[in-house]
């Protein structure tokens, strides 16, 4: 039987990848990661898990520790944060590329200048394109679920890709809550062992991995990693549903639609800031407005066709984004849900900027960004950056 | 049995279709280790002289009878852990082996490689060193010699060349307390072929093998000359072969009358241009690391 526990954040990433029974694990501690990386030795020194660890100098040496360690054949799991993964980009797009099922939290932190410590996911969407598969999460529950789930997505035979399990530093990897956890017999059942024949490093059967590689495999082998990001949301899809019948947690898979049936207005969001997001909606409702809420979970794939089918006939739609996109003058969400719903009939959609290097993105913040939403479903004209959710207090 | 015979009886790991430079030493010290460390083996080589001439494989073939890969410049060292922590957790006795140049030894990949070192992870590393990029046309890599001039340290009214010594990758690794650090050269293949079959027996530790190659076309001169231009390297004390097993430094090859060090340096192109005071300045060097050597290997022997 499941029991429950009050973890933080961090600690539910450890123990959900435990139950995993990843062989090796490499990971280098960074705030505000460090205690996942912490309670993982001390679960091993413990014998509480029989992974074998690596302690590299380097995030740049952990994934390539890992990168070596799957290729070799076995199951695998890391984590960083923000300059972490910045310096581990070249092996990290690799190990996509490389069809790796990795599976690495990305414990989202601002990226410096000016330094920071502080939450944001600015660094997970910043290598969006790197062609690992990327899910957001809202509460602890989630991390560890999703840390189950990620194993199963990730060396899915149709799949075969890396994959990243993103929370809020701080908001999420710091700040208990109660968090049911399944027994190690209930996950065994679930995730099947990993047994790669796709690449793989063995004096018994001796491929070369990676050999220089003229543009028309490149081409090839580029078209059958976007179609294994296709097959993704399938199995993404299925991974939540079986998980759901045997552990009673549903996510809804790729989006998660809140108050949505007869929603006119609709905010979208994107991990733990969506708490504060749902209790403004409530609020709105109170007052008789058909507000809903549209949380993004799997950003890579991108969900277009779920995406347009739950924004498709809205009065306006309000995009908040904890990061920016440089050069657009608004989020990086916004610009994907501007290109998923390019072909449906202009809806008025806002561009939302706030909590950025950990501020505090309120239940006021959010209902002030439902009023702007209403007010630009009105008048139609949005202007062309974005609004900024500015917490005035104390600057 | 004799040596020829021995080595005639180890199948040859790399492709017969790969060929590098005529009169490339690199090639044959690397076709020697692998014939030695044999079927058993998983071999990366990052990017560089032996990655270009694609051991390593092109489009959907491969290189090698081995599994062989083509790891990043900087992260040799650390994907071998991987390899290795895994076939030790399966309980698989594989030799988990790099075959690297000193640009992906001594620089980008250094940190890995010290990483590793320190870890005490049970790979074995082979560095050959032909003091530069060469595969790329020779820039300078923190392995090029004082003087020598390279593309990207060139030789003209202001400038005269490398500006800084070698960096002594063999002695850094050494002072890493790794369980086998060994150098090799080869124009003495029978010490070569000794230290890859003592690197193989070797379970304690990590292994480092640096092997003072030469490049007949970033070097400057003529590709038959390829040996005797390591063996001068070896005779003038510019390439001292020892070995440091366990913590214990020894001598492999004692050089009681060395060569005069211009032999050496008048004999290729990249040095034709050393002024006296850069000579004297590279056998300042070569002395000092020389006695330094001794004295380790009478202190610590």
């Amino acid at each position: 039987m499941s029991k429950k526990q009050v973890l933080n954040g961090n600690h539910a990433a450890a123990i959900g990848a435990l139950l995993a029974k990843p062989d090796v694990v490499a990971a280098y501690p960074i705030t505000p990661q460090t205690p996942l990386v912490e309670y993982f030795s001390q679960y091993v020194a413990d014998g509480v898990m029989d992974s074998t660890i690596v302690e590299p100098e380097s995030e740049h040496s952990a994934m390539s520790v890992l990168t070596g360690a799957s290729l070799a054949g076995a199951r695998t799991f890391t984590a960083t944060s923000s300059q972490g993964l910045s310096l581990m980009f070249e092996p990290y797009f690799r190990a996509s590329t490389m069809r790796l099922p990795i599976v690495m939290n990305i414990v989202n932190r601002e990226m410096i200048s000016p330094q920071t410590v502080w939450g944001g996911p600015q660094d997970s969407l910043t290598v969006r394109d790197a062609g690992w598969l990327q899910i957001y999460v809202e509460d602890n529950q989630e991390i560890l679920d999703m840390n189950i789930q990620a194993f199963k997505i990730a060396e899915h035979k149709d799949v075969l890709l890396p994959i990243n399990i993103c929370y809020d530093g701080f908001y999420l990897s710091h700040m208990t809550e109660g968090v049911e956890v399944p027994t190690q017999e209930e996950v065994a059942d679930f995730i099947p062992p990993y047994n790669p024949t796709h690449v793989r490093l063995d004096p018994e059967t001796p491929m070369a991995v990676d050999p220089l590689t003229p543009g028309n495999y490149l081409q090839y082998y580029r078209e059958l990693h976007m179609t294994a990001m296709d097959n993704a949301k399938r199995v993404i899809k299925e991974v939540n549903d079986e998980f759901a019948a045997k552990f009673g947690r549903d996510y809804f898979g790729l989006v998660e639609p809140y108050k949505m049936d007869d929603a006119e207005y609709v905010l979208v969001t994107l991990g733990s800031l969506t708490g504060s997001a749902r209790i403004a909606v409530d609020k709105a409702r109170e007052n008789g407005v058909k507000v809903g809420l549209v949380k993004i979970r799997c950003l890579r794939p991108f969900p277009k066709n779920e995406v347009i089918e739950l924004l498709a006939g809205r009065k306006a739609i309000g995009v908040i984004d904890r990061n920016v996109s440089f050069g657009w003058h608004t989020g990086i969400v916004y610009q994907e849900i501007k290109s998923a719903t390019s072909t449906l009939e202009a809806v008025p959609t806002v561009p939302f900027i706030g909590g950025l290097g950990g501020e505090d993105l309120t239940t006021e913040l959010m209902s002030e960004a439902i009023e702007k939403v209403l007010e630009v479903a009105d008048s139609g004209q949005v202007e062309n950056k974005a609004h900024w959710l500015i917490n005035t207090k104390g600057r | 049995m004799r040596l020829p015979e021995k080595m005639s009886s180890y199948e040859d790991m790399v492709g017969p279709g790969i060929t590098a430079c005529s009169g490339c030493n690199v090639e044959l010290s690397m076709r020697t280790a692998l014939q030695i460390l044999g079927p058993n083996t998983i071999v990366a080589v990052p990017p560089g002289c032996m990655g270009g001439v694609q051991s390593v494989g092109w489009a959907d073939k491969t290189g090698m009878k081995i599994p062989v890969f083509f790891p990043l410049l900087d992260n040799t060292a650390s994907m071998l852990t991987g390899i290795k922590k895994y076939y030790e957790r399966v309980g698989r006795d594989v030799n988990v082996v790099a075959f690297a140049g000193d640009g992906a030894s001594a620089d980008a990949g250094f940190q890995a490689l010290s990483g590793a070192a320190e870890r005490g992870d049970n790979i074995i590393y082979i560095c050959y060193d032909n003091e530069g990029y060469m595969n790329t046309g020779f820039q300078r890599s923190s392995s090029t010699s004082l003087g020598s001039w390279t593309s990207t340290t060139p030789v003209g009214e202001a400038a005269e060349g490398k500006s800084s010594h070698k960096k002594d990758m063999p002695m850094i690794m050494a002072m890493h307390d790794i369980a086998y650090m060994a150098t090799a050269s080869p124009a003495y293949m029978p010490d070569l072929i000794r230290k890859i079959e003592k690197a193989k027996t070797i379970k304690d530790g990590l292994v480092y093998i640096h092997i003072y190659n030469s490049c007949t076309t970033g070097w400057g001169y003529p590709s038959e000359k390829s040996i005797d231009i390591v063996r001068k390297g070896v005779k003038s004390r510019f390439m001292p072969i020892y070995e440091v097993d366990h913590g214990k430094f020894k001598l492999n090859v004692d050089i009681k009358d060395p060569i005069p060090l211009k032999d050496y340096l008048g004999s290729m192109k990249k040095y034709k241009h050393l002024s006296d005071h850069q000579v004297d300045q590279l056998q300042e060097y070569v002395d000092e690391k020389w006695n330094n050597l001794k004295t380790l290997c009478e202190v610590m022997g």
